[in-house]
C-alpha cells in the first residue's frame, strides 16, 4: 500500500512519515503539490491516500486536490488535507474541491490513524 | 513515596482495559507525575492513598484514566455500535414504531460529551425524531459535556469532517457543538450504582465502559436497574470489553452488524424478534 | 480590530506541546515574567488580508536543538541547522495558523522564514505592536512566542 505525504516542511513530512509507515504503508514524500503530481506520473501503483498540506509554494494543496479531482487516474486515491488552515469556511472549501477528510495541525499521532481508520485505510482499534 | 507493585498493576490494568493503554512497568514515575495532581485535588496524603480510594469510587478511577490518556476522548473510538445503530437499529425502529415516535436514548455515562453529541448528529442525520437523556456521576464532566465545546486536539479525534463542518463552528479557540443538537439533549448527574429513579423506558441505552468500574454484585444491580428502564425492545450496547453475560441473565445477547447489543430477555413464550443469539 | 489574547496563545502553544514537544506531558512549556532572555533564534510567519501582522518564535540555540530534537525524534547533538530551521519554522507555522483562524476570515499566512544568527529580536518590525506575548522556560531554555500587529490595522 503506497501513501505519499506532501508538505513543504521537512521536520511535518518526517513525523507524517513515521506515523504512517508504522501503519504498514510505503512512503512517498513530495514539498509542494507541483512535486506531488510529477510523483504520481512516475509511480506504478497509485496510492491509497495523500496527505495533504496547505500552504506550500509553487502549488498548493487546494491546487494539488483540484488538479488530481479532475484526473479519471487518480479517482480511488483518498485525500486528506493535514493542514494549520482551520476556519471553518476553509474546511468547507477545502471539501467542496474535493477533500475526503481533514486534520488540523497540531495532531497527535492518533488523530491521523484514527480519520484513516475511519476511512477504512486501516483496520479500526489500530490506535494505542 | 513510591506506588507499590500492586498499586501501579490496578492503575496499568485499569487504562489497559478503558483505554487500550498499555503502561509498561518502569512507567511508575509518569504515572505518580500524571495522579499527584489528582491526589492533592481529593485531599488524599498521598498518590498511594488517592490510587487506593480510586479502587473504590470509580469517579476517580476515571479521572485516572483521563489523567493518563491525553485527556482526548475519541469520537468514534470503538464505532461500531454506533454503526449498528444507524444500520440495525434505526431500520428496525422505523418498521415497528409509528412515524411520531419519538426515539428516547439513554448516553449513561456521557462523560465529557462526545457520546451523547455523537449519537445526536447520527440520529439528526437519520432524520427521526429523537431525544437523548445524557447522565454522568462526576459534576465536573457533565459541566463540560453541558458546555459542548471541544479543543481543536479533541475535534481531530475521530470525528468525520463532514459532521464538524455540519454541526460545529468555531468558538475562539475551540469548537462549539450547533444549537439544534443541544436543544435534544437533557444533561443530568446520576450514580448509576445508587438505584435510579423512575422514568419513561428507553428505546436505546449506551452504557460503555462504566461496567468495568464495578464489582459483580454492583454490576448485576446496574444492569437490573436499567433493564427496568428500557422498553422490552430495547437495544442496550455496552463497552467492547464488557457484557451482560455471566452477570445478568435478563438480557439476550444479539449480533447487530459488527458490535454486540443487549435486549431484555421475553418472558418464556414470547421471544423478541432477536438478531440471532451469540 | 479584534487581536488574539494571551489566553488563545497559551491555549494554541499548549496543543502545539502535547502533540509535538511534550506528549507524554513531562516537559511542559513553563511560562515566566521575566522578559529579555536570550534570544539567538527567531522564526516569524507574517499574516496579511483584513488583519496584517506577525506570528513570533524567538528562543536560545539550545532550546531551538531541544525543538528540533523532539520533533525530528534525533538526537540532541546531531541535530544540523537545517534541522533547528525546519522544525523552528514548522513551530511557527502551526502556532501562526492557529493564530490566524481567531482573525476576521480572508487573512492569508506567509512560508516561515527563521533567521538562526545574531539578535534577531531587536526593532525586527517597526512599524508593528506587540498585541500578546508568551514567555516562557522550557527544560530550563527560554522560548517566547509573540503576536504583532501592523500599527495602521
Amino acid at each position: 500500500m503506497h501513501a505519499m505525504v506532501i508538505d513543504d516542511s521537512r521536520a511535518m513530512r518526517l513525523i507524517l512519515r513515521r506515523i504512517v509507515t508504522q501503519l504498514g504503508f510505503e512512503v512517498h514524500e513530495a514539498g509542494n503539490g507541483r512535486e506531488a503530481m510529477e510523483t504520481l506520473e512516475s509511480l506504478d501503483e497509485v496510492p491509497k491516500v495523500a496527505l495533504i498540506d496547505w500552504n506550500m509554494p509553487e502549488m498548493n494543496g487546494l491546487e494539488f486536490v483540484t488538479a488530481v479531482r479532475a484526473d479519471e487516474r487518480f479517482r480511488q486515491m483518498t485525500l486528506m488535507m493535514v493542514t494549520t488552515e482551520s476556519e471553518h469556511g476553509q474546511i468547507v472549501r477545502a471539501l467542496a474541491a474535493g477533500a475526503h477528510e481533514y486534520v488540523i495541525k497540531p495532531f497527535t499521532p492518533d488523530a491521523i490513524t484514527e480519520k484513516l481508520a475511519l476511512m477504512g485505510l486501516v483496520p479500526s482499534g489500530t490506535t494505542s | 513515596m513510591a506506588l507499590t507493585t500492586q498499586e501501579f498493576a490496578f492503575v496499568s490494568g485499569l487504562v489497559r482495559r478503558e483505554a487500550a493503554i498499555v503502561l509498561d512497568t518502569g512507567k511508575e514515575y509518569l504515572v505518580e507525575a500524571r495522579l499527584l495532581p489528582l491526589s492533592r485535588r481529593a485531599g488524599t496524603d498521598s498518590v498511594s492513598a488517592f490510587v487506593a480510594r480510586a479502587q473504590r469510587e470509580r469517579a476517580l478511577a476515571e479521572q485516572i484514566v483521563d489523567a493518563l490518556t491525553t485527556n482526548e476522548t475519541s469520537w468514534m473510538r470503538d464505532r461500531e455500535p454506533f454503526t449498528a445503530l444507524t444500520d440495525v437499529v434505526l431500520p428496525e425502529m422505523r418498521a415497528q414504531r409509528s412515524p411520531a415516535h419519538r426515539l428516547r436514548v439513554w448516553s449513561a455515562a456521557c462523560s465529557s460529551g462526545q457520546e451523547p453529541y455523537g449519537l445526536s448528529m447520527l440520529l439528526e442525520d437519520a432524520g427521526m425524531p429523537y431525544e437523548i437523556h445524557a447522565t454522568d456521576i462526576s459534576s465536573e464532566m457533565l459541566e463540560r459535556a453541558k458546555a459542548g465545546r471541544y479543543s481543536q486536539l479533541e475535534v481531530n479525534r475521530g470525528l468525520p469532517v463532514p459532521l464538524l463542518v455540519k454541526y460545529f463552528h468555531r468558538a475562539g479557540t475551540e469548537w462549539e457543538v450547533s444549537e439544534a443538537l443541544r436543544r435534544k439533549i437533557t444533561f443530568q448527574k446520576l450514580n448509576l450504582a445508587a438505584p435510579l429513579p423512575s422514568a419513561q423506558p428507553f428505546d436505546v441505552v449506551f452504557l460503555r465502559n462504566v461496567l468495568i468500574y464495578f464489582d459483580i454484585e454492583t454490576k448485576r444491580a446496574v444492569l437490573r436497574g436499567i433493564r427496568r428502564l428500557m422498553r422490552p425492545d430495547g437495544w442496550l450496547f455496552l463497552g467492547a470489553a464488557e457484557t451482560t453475560i455471566g452477570i445478568d441473565d435478563g438480557f439476550d445477547r444479539v449480533v447487530a452488524g459488527r458490535a454486540s447489543a443487549y435486549r431484555p430477555r421475553a418472558a418464556a413464550g414470547a421471544p423478541v424478534n432477536a438478531m440471532g443469539r451469540g | 480590530m479584534t487581536s488574539p489574547t494571551l489566553e488563545d496563545l497559551q491555549t494554541i502553544t499548549e496543543q502545539v506541546w502535547q502533540s509535538y514537544l511534550d506528549p507524554e506531558g513531562l516537559n511542559p512549556l513553563l511560562t515566566v515574567p521575566e522578559d529579555a532572555l536570550p534570544s539567538d533564534v527567531a522564526a516569524s510567519i507574517s499574516v496579511s488580508g483584513p488583519w496584517d501582522g506577525h506570528v513570533v518564535i524567538t528562543c536560545s540555540h539550545e532550546a531551538s536543538r531541544q525543538a528540533a530534537s523532539a520533533l525530528l525524534g534525533i538526537e540532541a547533538g546531531e541535530v544540523t541547522g537545517d534541522d533547528v530551521a525546519d522544525a523552528v519554522g514548522e513551530l511557527v507555522n502551526v502556532i501562526g495558523g492557529n493564530v490566524k483562524s481567531l482573525l476576521p476570515d480572508g487573512c492569508l499566512l506567509s512560508l516561515p522564514h527563521v533567521i538562526t544568527g545574531g539578535q534577531p529580536q531587536s526593532s525586527k518590525y517597526p512599524s508593528a505592536v506587540e498585541v500578546c506575548r508568551l514567555q516562557g522556560v522550557w527544560q530550563s531554555e527560554p522560548i517566547a512566542v509573540s503576536v504583532w500587529a501592523s500599527k495602521a490595522a
